[in-house]
């Protein structure tokens, strides 16, 4: 028999009994259907999360430091001149920003609103990518002369000038007032928490605000994702050389982060497949149940089948084609009922379902292997019937 | 073509143990027209099925076309049932979800025939049996004459050289029984051996040698002198109702 008779074997049997075939069936499209949509949202918010992170830029990377427990004296604290002193030794690095974070209210002509000010310089604008919407963002100059500037989000913009043009007003921070020289995009990441605002002023102004002599840390871009590595460790020798502090720089690139997301998720895939792969193996075990009265009850026809010339083979074969179309049929079900899910909840969620190719081919692989594996001892026991007695059964 | 020499069946069942056939000796040759008869439970259904491999007898030697089947492995017994033999049952044993034209092509299909060629024998064997018009129907949509006619025609797919009949009109009334014969005798006529299994005396006259068993063991061999002709019975009889 060739595969389209047994096709059309297996279906007939299939379809002789629709309610038990579906009822026997319904374990895999269950199992199947929760890999699928599980993969489907997992794929898709991967996909997206990292789709993000690449905006950040994936040659981008933070310095800062490890501080040590009890420690006092903070000689290893990273000063500006770090950096005016990496980026012209170290020719792997392309931009570097300094980093320092407060929490600050703004108020404007309109209203007011508590923003994390960050002091940083020009190169930043190149190391996180951000978009500008109307004006610049800081330059040299306004580092060097103490230009009292200040650069927000969009949003920010709107709660503190209202509908009036933001550029050129002033904002007034604590007892001090900048100028508006730059307005960015509002980042509409997922990433990004958009409660919270971001504003933008040099660190010379941030020095004088908060009387702080260090920075947080250093955001700094590779010329290439390749040099992402050497940056970060050249970075760190230096610094660990300047200060005389060894080990107490630590250096993650985005890179490092989207593996450990990517890890994460991986974990966490892995789990969802556990459960699934549990269903299935309960799934399996009822397409087996079901099997096994099929061939009883089926007996006679095999001795029939028998005496016509079936091998134990033809009939064995015959059995295991019917579990693993049984169990196809359901992984089929399974998969669009899966994806259905999964778009539903993806439609919520506000991101894309995902599901490669690959997905849904080991789906069916799988789905198949169910049938073949849990149809082999039901086909066994049929194929190892004696015609004499499969014939005399009623 | 069949030489069978002391056979013995012993049915193990636990706690008895039943001696349905007890040291069987006799020759069919090619193109005989043989039928066995005996009282219920002497043992015919017993020697019918090691006749067509089903069962494997328990002591003495069974020589299918000079080959001795005790040699043979279990693909060879499956080779012969499906192109040596043709079996054709008391009830029928037509699977119910297939088909008249399906049911005929099952032994073609394991003897690996391609569809097409397959289609067209068993549209061909459907319609010498009288049944081109109900080949698409399914056993349940069939009469008891029918559907032996079907089964005929399945036992006759792969062209055997034997046909095993075990009480093919025992289900029948007899007329229909007599359409069987029939058929049977004009198979025989164009060579094809067959033996069958009948209750039925009159039934047992239209072959030309008649075995008898008795509890296991044979006990006749008769040559019949002048069978009994179903063909001629069957036209005086429709001549008869002609008449009426
Ligand atoms: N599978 C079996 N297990 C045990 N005993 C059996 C089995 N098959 C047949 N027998 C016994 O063997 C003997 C012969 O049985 P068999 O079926 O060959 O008789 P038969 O001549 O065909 O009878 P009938 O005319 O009623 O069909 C009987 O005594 C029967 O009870
Ligand atoms: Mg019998």
């Amino acid at each position: 028999m060739n595969i389209r008779e047994l096709m059309v074997v297996a279906l007939a049997s299939i379809r002789s009994s629709k309610l038990r075939s579906f009822l026997t069936t319904l374990g895999i499209v269950i199992g199947i259907a929760a890999v699928i949509s599980v993969v489907a949202i997992g794929q898709g918010g991967k996909a997206m999360l990292m789709q993000e992170l690449e905006k950040f830029g994936t040659n981008l990377f933070v310095v800062y430091v490890n501080y040590q427990e009890g420690e006092t004296s903070r000689p290893s604290d990273l000063q500006v001149s770090d950096i005016t002193l990496i980026k012209n030794v170290v020719p792997e690095v392309k931009y570097m920003a300094p980093v320092c974070y407060t929490q600050m209210k703004l108020r404007g002509s309109q209203g007011q609103k508590t923003v994390q000010l960050l002091g940083t310089s020009a190169d930043l604008v190149h190391v996180n990518n951000l978009e500008i919407a109307q004006g610049r963002f800081l330059n040299e100059e306004d580092e060097s002369a103490g230009r009292q500037v200040i650069v927000i989000q969009e949003d920010t913009a709107k709660e503190l000038f209202g509908s009036e043009k933001p550029l050129g007003q002033r904002v007034v921070i604590g007892s001090t007032s900048s100028m508006v020289v730059g307005v960015l995009k509002q980042d509409t990441s997922v990433l990004n928490d958009n409660s919270r605002q971001s504003a933008y002023i040099t660190m010379s102004l941030m020095r004088n605000m908060t009387g702080w002599t260090y920075i947080h840390q250093i955001y700094g871009s590779a010329t290439s994702k390749e040099a992402v590595d050497t940056a970060m460790e050249r970075t760190k020798s230096i610094l660990e050389r300047r200060h005389n502090a060894p080990g107490h720089y630590e250096a993650r690139s985005m890179e490092q982060e989207m593996q450990s997301a990517n890890k994460i998720l991986g974990i966490v895939g892995l789990v969802i497949g556990l459960i699934a792969g549990i269903s299935l193996l309960v799934g399996g075990i009822g397409v087996m149940n079901i099997m096994l009265v099929s061939v009883t009850e089926r007996t006679r026809e095999i001795g029939i089948r028998m005496a016509l010339g079936a091998r134990r083979q033809d009939i064995l074969i015959q059995f295991l084609f019917e579990s693993i179309v049984l169990c196809l049929m359901g992984g089929i079900i399974g998969t669009i009922l899966g994806y259905g899910g999964a778009y539903v909840v993806a439609k919520i969620a506000h991101w894309p379902p995902l599901v490669s190719w690959w997905t849904i081919v080991i789906a069916f692989l799988f789905s198949a292997g169910v049938g073949l594996f849990f149809g082999l001892y039901p086909a066994n026991q049929a194929a190892r019937l004696k015609p004499i007695e499969a014939l005399r059964r009623e | 073509m069949i030489a069978i020499n002391d056979l013995q069946k012993t049915y193990d069942t636990g706690s008895i143990t039943v001696e349905a056939l007890r040291g069987l000796s006799f020759n069919i040759n090619k193109g005989e027209f043989v039928a066995i008869m005996g009282a219920s439970g002497s043992g015919k259904s017993t020697l019918m099925n090691l006749l067509g491999l089903l069962d494997v007898a328990s002591a003495g030697t069974y020589i299918l076309n000079q080959t001795e089947v005790s040699a043979l492995e279990e693909k060879d017994f499956a080779r012969i049932r499906n192109k040596e033999i043709g079996f054709v049952f008391q009830t029928f044993n037509l699977l119910p979800h297939l088909t008249a034209l399906h049911n005929v092509e099952l032994p073609m299909m394991y003897a690996g025939v391609k569809l097409a060629a397959r289609r067209e024998r068993a549209t061909l064997l459907l319609e010498r049996m009288g049944l081109i018009d109900r080949m698409h129907h399914y056993p349940n949509e069939l009469s008891g004459g029918q559907n032996q006619r079907v089964a005929i025609a399945r036992s006759l797919a792969n062209n055997p050289a034997i046909i095993l009949a075990d009480e093919p009109t025992g289900a029948l009334d007899s007329h229909t029984s007599l359409e069987v014969m029939d058929i049977f005798q004009q198979l025989n006529l164009d060579g094809t051996t067959i033996i069958v299994v009948t209750h039925e005396e009159n039934i047992a006259q239209h072959a030309g040698r008649i075995l008898r068993l008795s509890d296991g063991l044979l006990i006749m061999d008769d040559i019949v002198q002048e069978p009994l002709d179903a063909g001629q019975a069957l036209s005086s009889l429709r001549k008869e109702a002609g008449s009426i």
